[in-house]
């Protein structure tokens, strides 16, 4: 039992991440990542809803109907992310970086992540599991938010955390890196060093 | 003209997938071959195409503060724009569900190739995305806001079109193997994506 | 239980979308009032960097309510005027615009018919000097702002903010204090023609004389690298809020200075954060703080002597 609450937590983080694996969730990865301190709320915010919204469904799922499924499902995760989005509004602490996100809090409704795992996990497993299964692979996507995020304000903006890091050496900023795009190619870099480290990932 | 312009700059400069990076997830893993993605595509912009239209009517006289006020005096000061996440993602659901029970009865084929995607598409980012940029941008009458889903719709249409092209062609390509399939693509996004963004300086 | 079944499957999702209703109504409304102070504190403090009281970061750490005082303390009336200039009715005490309320006014303001029944808030500080706002698009989404001015019309500060420019380009409105800067002392051409620009931000800004001594045009600042259709937004919401407030400001030149242009005792005495806030530029240590300041320097602007000169008791004096 206990080896397989342990690949349930390290499954997702590495070897079954959501992003490069799985490849869920990629739209509001690339938004929050142009600094690191948006990543990291955004990381928080979704590994609170796949956490949560995983236990409820996964109580309800003995009596969910078939045929709507898939409104339920969306309705439970949707009260999650209003949650998290009125909560973030409402502490003076937390206001101005829910005002940064604004559009993309909403957009962990639609984040495949958390559909995907309630579909492919919570619905046919215990509450506990489905717990850790969901904060395990919102922790995973976390990660590589927080990596890239990592680079991306290094080099676009010579910070991190808005802490002046390379512009004391003279480093001139990057603003291609800002650009949205290069959130994916940093992605796909990401995708290759894991591929080229777990040789069975790689596709034919 | 206005209507025009909108639906231009909808297309390439407020391009769903290359300006706002919505709805990645089956954008990457349907466009493996040009046929099934022309078919992804259609299917989205139906989607899109009825529901912002229903979407703009519930938020300008249900949801918006204010909205209630047709119903009398005392309902002017109701504020429900918090149900709007709810709201959206339920009239999404139900009218991907319809799409799929036409497309089941019209194009059978189309329905098999297109598999879980077509449910999906109810989490596509692009759909509630478009819906939440909507009450954004505060379109003054129903037809811009057709327009403006059209317009997004067929930008995600020719998005996904595009890369499967790349792609197909792209499967004669020596690519390094732990770079092959997914790695790759994201860098094919990502360089899409910068010369999408040549359209930004258009001012229409 | 058969779960498929019709009746079953109405009653259910009926609970399930009271019940979900019910909690996001009560959350909601509980909550409604939290969100509304941290709303107007950030807007507060927007108004008050612009009139160089402090900088945003400041007023961030200081937390709501002593924003709020802060505000109090300093806001000498706020009215709205018409677009003749002719003041219309005071506004309630404490009444701020979000931005949403700004986006109804931009609005108003772009309508050339609606435009001329505009009522348009001005807040005038008790250091002399009056801020307005402005409103409109950005690249991605709206761009609003507050711009303060001393009696002749002349810029004297500005704070500026957004919903979703991209982070490191067109947020640089916000997150550079630099840009911002470089709006002080700066003159709009309030008589310009309906064709040219009242202010401009464009590349390159003013240009200077050869010896750099003297600048050629009024009303220009330069834009931000990188971000030019942000920059564009930006220098269109000026031009059009400020075009509606021309008629407020001509009537009104040479009425009273803004204080903070002057060489207050402050701006020889502080630290270097201070020099953000104070035109004068100069900075020093707190030793020439305790010599140079007076009890004056305890007035609001000088907030950044901190406690070495601003005793309590010494402000009676």
């Amino acid at each position: 039992m206990n080896a397989k609450i342990k690949e349930t937590i390290l499954n997702p983080i590495f070897k079954g991440n959501p992003i490069t694996v799985l490849v869920l969730g990629i739209c509001s990865s690339l938004a929050v990542t142009v600094t690191l301190k948006g990543a990291l709320v955004m990381a928080l915010s979704v590994i609170v809803v796949t956490g949560v919204s995983s236990v409820i469904l996964s109580i309800l799922r003995n009596t969910i109907p078939s045929r709507v499924r898939i409104i339920v499902q969306l309705v439970v995760v949707a009260m999650m992310v209003i949650l998290v989005d009125q909560v973030l509004k409402s502490f003076e602490a937390t206001y101005a970086i829910d005002k940064q996100l604004s559009v993309y809090i909403g957009l962990i409704i639609t984040n495949c992540i958390v559909m995907g795992r309630i579909e492919a996990f919570a619905l046919g497993n215990k509450p506990w599991p489905s717990f850790l299964d969901g904060v395990a692979n919102g922790a995973g996507y976390g990660l590589i938010l927080i990596v890239v995020a990592f680079f991306r304000e290094l080099l676009g903006s010579g910070t991190l955390f808005g802490f002046d890091i390379l512009g004391r050496f003279g480093y001139v900023t990057n603003n291609l890196v800002i650009l949205p795009p290069f959130a994916l190619i940093f992605i796909g870099c990401i995708v290759w060093l894991q591929r080229s480290i777990q040789k069975d990932l790689q596709e034919k | 003209m206005e209507y025009l312009s909108l639906f231009v700059k909808s297309i390439f400069v407020d391009n769903m997938i290359f300006a706002y990076f919505l709805g990645m997830c089956s954008f990457l893993a349907v466009s493996k071959n040009v046929k099934t993605a022309a078919g992804l595509g259609v299917a989205v912009i139906f989607v899109l195409l009825v529901t912002l239209p229903v979407n703009y009517l519930l938020n300008e006289y249900v949801l918006k503060a204010g909205a209630l006020s047709w119903l009398g005096e005392g309902f002017a000061d109701v504020d429900l724009s918090f149900l709007s996440f709810i709201i959206f993602i339920a009239v999404i659901a139900a009218m991907v569900q319809i799409v799929e029970m036409v497309v089941e009865k019209f194009s059978p084929s189309l329905y098999s190739s297109l598999g879980i995607f077509l449910p999906l598409i109810a989490v596509n980012c692009a759909i509630l995305g478009g819906s939440l940029f909507m009450q954004q941008k505060d379109f003054v009458n129903i037809g811009e806001a057709a327009v403006y889903s059209l317009g997004s719709g067929i930008g995600w249409f020719l998005a996904i079109v595009s890369l499967a092209a790349i792609r197909e062609k792209m499967s004669y390509s020596n690519v390094p193997a732990a770079l092959k399939g997914l790695g790759i693509t994201f860098i094919t996004v990502g360089l899409m994506g910068l010369a999408f963004m040549t359209f930004m300086g258009i001012s229409l | 239980m058969n779960t498929n079944s019709n009746v079953y499957t109405v009653i259910y999702t009926t609970i399930v979308v009271v019940v979900v209703a019910a909690v996001l109504a009560l959350v909601s409304q509980s909550l409604k009032s939290r969100q509304e102070a941290n709303e107007k504190a950030d807007t507060v403090s927007q108004m008050l960097t612009a009139a160089g009281f402090g900088t945003k970061a400041e007023f961030g750490k200081m937390g709501n309510a002593a924003v709020l005082d802060k505000y109090a303390s300093v806001l000498g009336e706020a009215f709205t005027i018409n677009p003749s200039g002719e003041k219309v009715a005071d506004l309630p005490s404490g009444k701020v615009f979000s931005p949403k309320e700004l986006k109804a006014l931009n609005y108003i303001i772009k309508d050339t018919e609606k435009a001329l029944e505009a009522e348009l808030p001005v807040f005038v500080f008790n250091n002399g000097c009056t801020v307005v706002p402005i409103y409109g698009a950005g690249l991605w989404g709206p761009v609003w702002g507050y711009l303060s001015f001393d009696g002749a019309g002349t810029v004297t500060g500005a704070y500026f903010d957004h919903e979703s420019e991209t982070a490191g380009l067109g947020a640089r409105i916000k997150d550079d204090p630099s840009f911002q800067a470089e709006f002080r002392g700066e003159k709009p051409v309030w008589d310009a023609p309906e064709e040219s620009h009242i202010f401009e931000i464009v590349k390159g800004g003013s240009p200077k004389a050869a010896d750099g001594s003297e600048v050629l045009e009024d009303g220009r600042i330069d834009a931000i690298t990188g971000a030019t259709m942000t920059s564009n937004g930006l220098s269109d919401a000026i031009n059009v809020w400020l075009r509606a407030y021309k008629a407020y400001f001509s009537a009104k030149a040479a009425v009273s200075a803004c204080s903070i242009q002057e060489e207050s005792c402050c701006c020889s005495g502080c630290e270097k954060s201070c020099c953000a806030t104070c035109p004068c530029e100069k900075c020093c240590t707190s030793d020439d703080c305790k010599v140079s300041c007076g009890p004056e320097c305890c007035s609001e602007q000088c907030g950044c002597c901190g406690e070495d000169c601003c005793k309590p008791n010494e402000v009676e004096e």
